[in-house]
């Protein structure tokens, strides 16, 4: 079979280069390409590495049980924890999530089902890819001007306004990407059978994309955890433990760690890294949790 | 294709076109755009009681349009528009004031993709149900099983109705589909290819399926394969451009057509 198929095409076609073979420029600019790539990534990985290792190092040797038992020292005061930062970090970061969810699910739903092309929904758009490109420093500007001015002194909640600013953005582009995704076929049968469209985005389109808008939810708690920028001017910090008055300075492990890892005191050095470590295993673990949700969700 | 055997198919199941049966849905002066693109030009058409029409044309022809129309699901389009009368039990749906949801719950829609909800099967089933009517859980119950029992899915799914919709094959995904919508107890069904992404086995249980709704509901199928127009249907339009080239019964449209571009598409020379 294959011999009379060699046989016919010899004899039809002139023989000069047999079909199938490769241009020999396109395998060299294979490999060079291919190369160049391996090149680029392992440099990412070699500098994300090198910071990982000389986190883990530093800060595992600060790890102690007092870390999450004992307040944040006074300058001066010998050994003190992390434990007033780390409530700190948690409240103010939930409080921000909690003040950003709604809002972004809702402006996301608003672009990807209703507003679509329209010209609100294209200015909105526009604004939130502005928000979610802005210095975060701005933000924490922003917020001082409007809220710890007035007030006359820093606070938690303002700290939590500009965590929730930073968030909003990410969360209202997933869920109108992740909205999108679901195909419109889905909405065409929910109508069909009759269902408003409220119906059939509370009960099928939210349904469809529930993993997504997790996910996206998951990565801007991430996102917002780490921020010290905004928190500066708004929360600043406290050295004392979180009395549950968000009126006032508040303590949180970003702006912890800038100011102890500038200090002279070896001690205030040694637990700016092991809140280095605490924080980066957090959103690490956060978004191992967001990818688990996607994947689950594929499988599913 | 076999123009015989579609022939004979055709007079098997033509012989059941009763034309005498009450006018379900009546078409008058019909127009259709797409923005500023007329896709459907003075349609004028009756769909009969329990009866099953099938719309038959080639690709874009504004079968599907049509379709799209009797429960006016293209208006979640704003740049579409119907222009003309589409009367339904005595009034005319294209009316403003009509309420569309109460429209698309006396007449159901069947699409060309299985469009299984992401939750369970009785829930998928429950839908529609739920949307209407406030009933005991135990008439959601029955509802949910007499649909099942109906779609002929009832034994395959009966041991899992919390499982996921998404889960089942494409076939039984469409008789959940077909489930969905008859637990709703609609008038009219629209069918917009319904088997065209199917294997033959889950297509042959689908159409035995529709022949056995046609006692309860008056039916329109747009299809694709004439053969099934030929098996399935009562009453066939042949659509060409945007208009109705020919309308009538099943056997007359493909044993004997009035025009000569009928008949060249029916026996497969165009189209």
């Amino acid at each position: 079979m294959t011999s009379t198929l060699q046989a016919s095409s010899t004899s039809t076609a002139p023989a000069t280069v047999p079909w199938g073979r490769v241009r020999p420029g396109r395998r060299l600019a294979d490999r060079l390409l291919k190369g160049a790539c391996i090149a680029v990534t392992a440099l990412g990985v070699f500098v994300l590495g090198w910071i990982l290792a000389m986190l883990v190092v530093r800060g595992v040797s600060a790890l102690s049980p007092r870390i999450v038992t004992a307040a944040t020292p006074g300058p001066g005061s010998e050994g003190g924890g992390l434990a007033n930062a780390m409530a700190g970090s948690l409240i103010l970061t939930l409080l921000g999530i909690l003040v950003a969810t709604p809002i972004g699910v809702m402006a996301g739903t608003y672009l990807a089902e209703y507003g679509k092309r329209s010209r609100l929904a294209e200015v909105v758009r526009f604004i939130n890819d502005i928000l979610l490109s802005a210095p975060s420093i701005l933000i924490g500007l922003f917020v001082y001007t409007v809220m710890v001015m007035p007030m006359g002194q820093y606070s938690g909640w303002a700290g939590a306004v500009a965590l929730a600013i930073i968030a909003t953005p990410v969360i209202v582009r997933t869920t109108e990407d992740m909205l999108r995704l679901v195909p419109n076929g889905l909405r065409e049968a929910g109508a069909a059978l009759g269902a408003p469209p409220s119906k059939v985005i509370t009960t099928i389109t939210w349904r469809a994309a529930r993993s997504g808008m997790m996910t996206g939810i998951l990565l801007a708690t991430a996102r917002i955890a780490g921020e010290t920028a905004p928190l500066l001017f708004t929360a600043l910090n406290n050295q004392f433990w979180f009395s549950g008055d968000l009126m006032g300075g508040v303590a949180n492990l970003p702006v912890t760690i800038y100011q102890f890892a500038l200090s002279p005191y070896a001690n205030w050095q040694e637990l700016a890294w092991a809140g280095a470590l605490i924080i980066t295993t957090a959103i690490l673990l956060l978004s191992v949790v967001a990818r688990f949700v996607i994947k689950k969700d594929i499988a599913r | 294709m076999n123009t015989v055997s579609v022939m004979q198919t055709a007079s098997a199941a033509g012989r059941a076109a009763d034309a005498s049966a009450p006018v379900r849905i009546a078409v008058r002066d019909l127009d259709f755009f797409y923005g500023a693109a007329q896709a459907l030009k003075g349609i004028n058409l009756d769909f009969f009681d329990r009866q099953v029409t099938a719309l038959i044309g080639p690709s874009g022809c504004g079968k599907s349009t049509l379709l799209r129309i009797f429960n006016r699901i293209y208006s979640l389009y704003p740049e579409q528009r119907a222009e003309g009368e589409v009367v339904l039990d005595g009034r005319n749906i294209l009316d403003p004031r009509i309420d569309v949801n109460e429209l698309r719950s006396r007449v159901g829609m069947v699409f060309q993709k299985p469009t299984p909800f992401p939750m369970s099967i009785y829930d998928n089933v429950a839908f529609g149900v739920r949307l209407n009517e406030r009933l005991p859980r135990s008439e959601v119950d029955d509802r949910v099983e007499a649909a099942l029992r109906r779609a002929a899915l009832w034994n395959e799914v009966k041991d899992k109705l919390k499982a996921s919709g998404m889960g089942l094959s494409g076939g039984q995904q469409q008789r959940l589909c077909i489930a969905r919508t008859i637990a709703q107890q609609p008038e009219v069904i629209l069918f917009d290819e319904p088997t065209s992404a199917l294997d033959p086995i889950s297509t042959g249980k689908i159409e035995e399926l529709l022949e056995q709704l046609r006692s309860e509901f008056t039916i329109v199928i747009v299809t694709h394969n004439m053969q099934q127009a030929a098996r399935i249907s009562q009453f066939t339009a042949f659509m060409y451009l945007g208009e109705v080239v020919e309308f009538g019964p099943t056997n007359q449209i493909f044993m004997n057509p009035g025009k000569k571009q009928t008949q060249d598409y029916v026996t497969g020379r165009f189209g």
